[in-house]
């Protein structure tokens, strides 16, 4: 899979989980560099502690090559039923989810050993 | 290394009940079975014996579990799944020299497409029911000696190479609703390989041998596997597996569902044991035969007992291919209805997810199309249930999909929404 086609399945997989809460915004942002991407995506919904580590660990799975190769192409396809995190967590190198006053913020890094996610992150601006 | 050491034990126990209760007729059986046709429905217990029968799915399920070892996957929901399958599948169409070349094939996918085998070990595994393919071409295309063997060995590297890609697009025609999403790959394959045999002039009819006494080996299987994983349970999760087991039945079953990593192993393997008991005994009272095909399924069952089956979504399932049976007036112990019922829990996702009504729904389509599916592609493939209710899943989910569709578009308008 090409990097577009799975930048698209995780924005789907993720749009898919932040729609359910039906927020009134939902902003998606998206840095690219050779080594790697930084894909951020806010909305309006506040969830509780217990929320919020529900996803973190759903987002952080640990590394499950078996699954990520071949279930992990169903993330951004399947929108029947709920959606499914686990589905990304398996899939990319790390996860943040915190939560912004206002509503929830999830960053997913995603790259090679030499990415550094120190140079990607949303700027005040942005938010 | 617990996992490991079970299932290693099992298939111990397996090889030496094998060996001990036919002797050297179980190993000569066992070879015998390697250049076997072994399409739907060779029970491997009628024509080489019970012990030959075990001896063959212990090899078979002992290259699974050296492949998940050296591949340093976790033995996990999904491969103790496979590890099953393929054991019970063993009983009655894998053979150690059919299922090789599948698993290389799928190898060389997965070099060309630069991901590690690893990744793809689980359909290298699954993608195993297309064995037959291997034997029916070595044994059954009127070849003899090395083009026998080359052309067998090509049949079953090009079904693996095109196993991955295949998965993955048929995982979305069902989106997970389909446990065994393999065999609606293979069974898709299989119709396009059996065309081609045909095609060039090879009949691939109708046969089978079915053993209607099975022996106390085999009728005595189940139970003692269930009582070993039930003990496994409550040696690993102590006094929590009951709460863990409740947790398992709450999941809707959907691919996929790892019960070891997201609940725990103790309930894992706690539901294996009561699945693998509870269908043993539903086979034990309606009179069925439990052969080499029957404990197969039940085999997979328990295994699919650790990745998305569970009491709650397996009933409905049961209950809709038993009425279709029925009202068919076929009797509940015959092959077809049988095998049906087992592995027609397949479906269990759908009334996970959709609730037990669809699920008796599902069941009763399952039945009707298992009946003619498997003519379609000639037994190549060994999960022609798989293949069926793959079929039936994606029917399903897009009526449903297509209900909800519209059902939101309403509500989005009532509410001016744009």
């Amino acid at each position: 899979m090409n990097r577009k086609d799975f930048i698209l399945h995780l924005i789907g997989e993720l749009s898919h989980f932040v729609l359910d809460a039906d927020p009134t915004r939902m902003v998606i942002s998206l840095h690219q560099e050779s080594t790697g991407f930084h894909l951020a995506i806010i909305d309006d919904t506040v969830r509780d502690d217990l929320e919020l580590e529900g996803i973190r660990a759903a987002l952080n799975k640990s590394q499950r090559p078996e699954l990520a190769g071949y279930y992990g192409s169903m993330a951004g396809y399947d929108l029947l039923g709920e959606a499914r995190l686990d589905l990304i967590g398996w899939q990319i190198k790390h996860a943040d989810v915190s939560a912004t006053g206002q509503g929830t913020k999830i960053d997913l890094w995603l790259g090679s050993d030499e990415f550094d996610p120190t140079n990607f992150t949303i700027t005040s601006e942005d938010e | 290394m617990f996992l490991y050491a079970l299932l290693s034990l099992v298939l111990l126990v397996g090889f030496a009940a094998g060996v001990l209760s036919d002797g050297v007729v179980a190993l000569s059986g066992a070879w015998r079975l390697q250049t076997h046709p072994a399409r739907l429905v060779n029970d491997f217990s009628q024509i080489a014996g019970p012990g030959a029968a075990l001896v063959n799915a212990t090899l078979v399920a002992a290259i699974a579990l050296v492949l998940i070892w050296r591949s340093q996957i976790s033995l996990s929901g999904p491969t103790i799944a496979a590890f099953f399958t393929v054991l019970g599948f063993g009983l009655f169409g894998k053979t150690p020299l059919n299922v090789i070349p599948i698993i290389v094939g799928v190898a060389i996918s997965a070099r060309v497409t630069r991901h590690t085998f690893g990744e793809y070990i689980l359909i290298a595994l699954f993608g195993t029911a297309l064995g037959p393919l291997v034997s029916a071409i070595a044994v059954e295309a009127g070849l003899a000696g090395i083009p026998a063997i080359a052309a067998a060995l090509v049949g079953g590297l090009a079904a693996g190479f095109l196993l991955p890609p295949v998965a993955m697009a048929m995982l979305r025609l069902h989106q997970g609703y389909n446990l065994y999403n393999i065999g609606l790959t293979s069974g898709f394959l299989a119709l396009f390989a059996a065309s081609a045999l045909r095609a060039a002039g090879l009949t691939l009819g109708p046969g089978g041998e079915w053993n209607a006494s099975p022996s106390p080996l085999l009728v005595y299987l189940i139970p003692v596997l269930s009582v070993l994983l039930i003990a496994s349970a409550l040696v690993l999760g102590r006094g929590k597996i009951f709460g863990n087991l409740l947790e398992i039945t709450r999941n809707s079953g959907r691919l996929p569902s790892d019960f070891v990593s997201s609940v725990s192993h103790g309930g894992a393997l706690l539901n294996m044991g009561i699945m693998g008991i509870g269908f043993w005994a539903y086979v034990l009272v309606i009179g069925g035969d439990l052969n080499g095909p029957v404990l197969g399924g039940i085999l997979t069952i328990v295994g699919f007992a650790s990745f998305g089956k569970h009491p709650r979504n397996c009933w409905p399932i049961v209950v809709g291919v038993a009425a279709a049976t029925l009202v068919f007036g076929r009797s509940l112990s015959d092959a077809g209805p049988l095998l049906a019922l087992l592995f027609g829990t397949t479906l269990a996702p759908l009334a996970g997810e959709f609730g037990w009504k669809l699920g008796i729904v599902a069941g009763f389509i399952h039945l009707v199309m298992v009946l003619q599916t498997g003519a379609w592609h000639a037994g190549i493939t060994l999960y022609n249930n798989g293949f069926a209710g793959g079929l039936t899943a994606a029917l399903l989910v897009a009526i449903i999909e297509w209900r909800r569709t519209n059902q939101k578009k309403t509500e989005g308008f009532r509410s001016n929404r744009t």
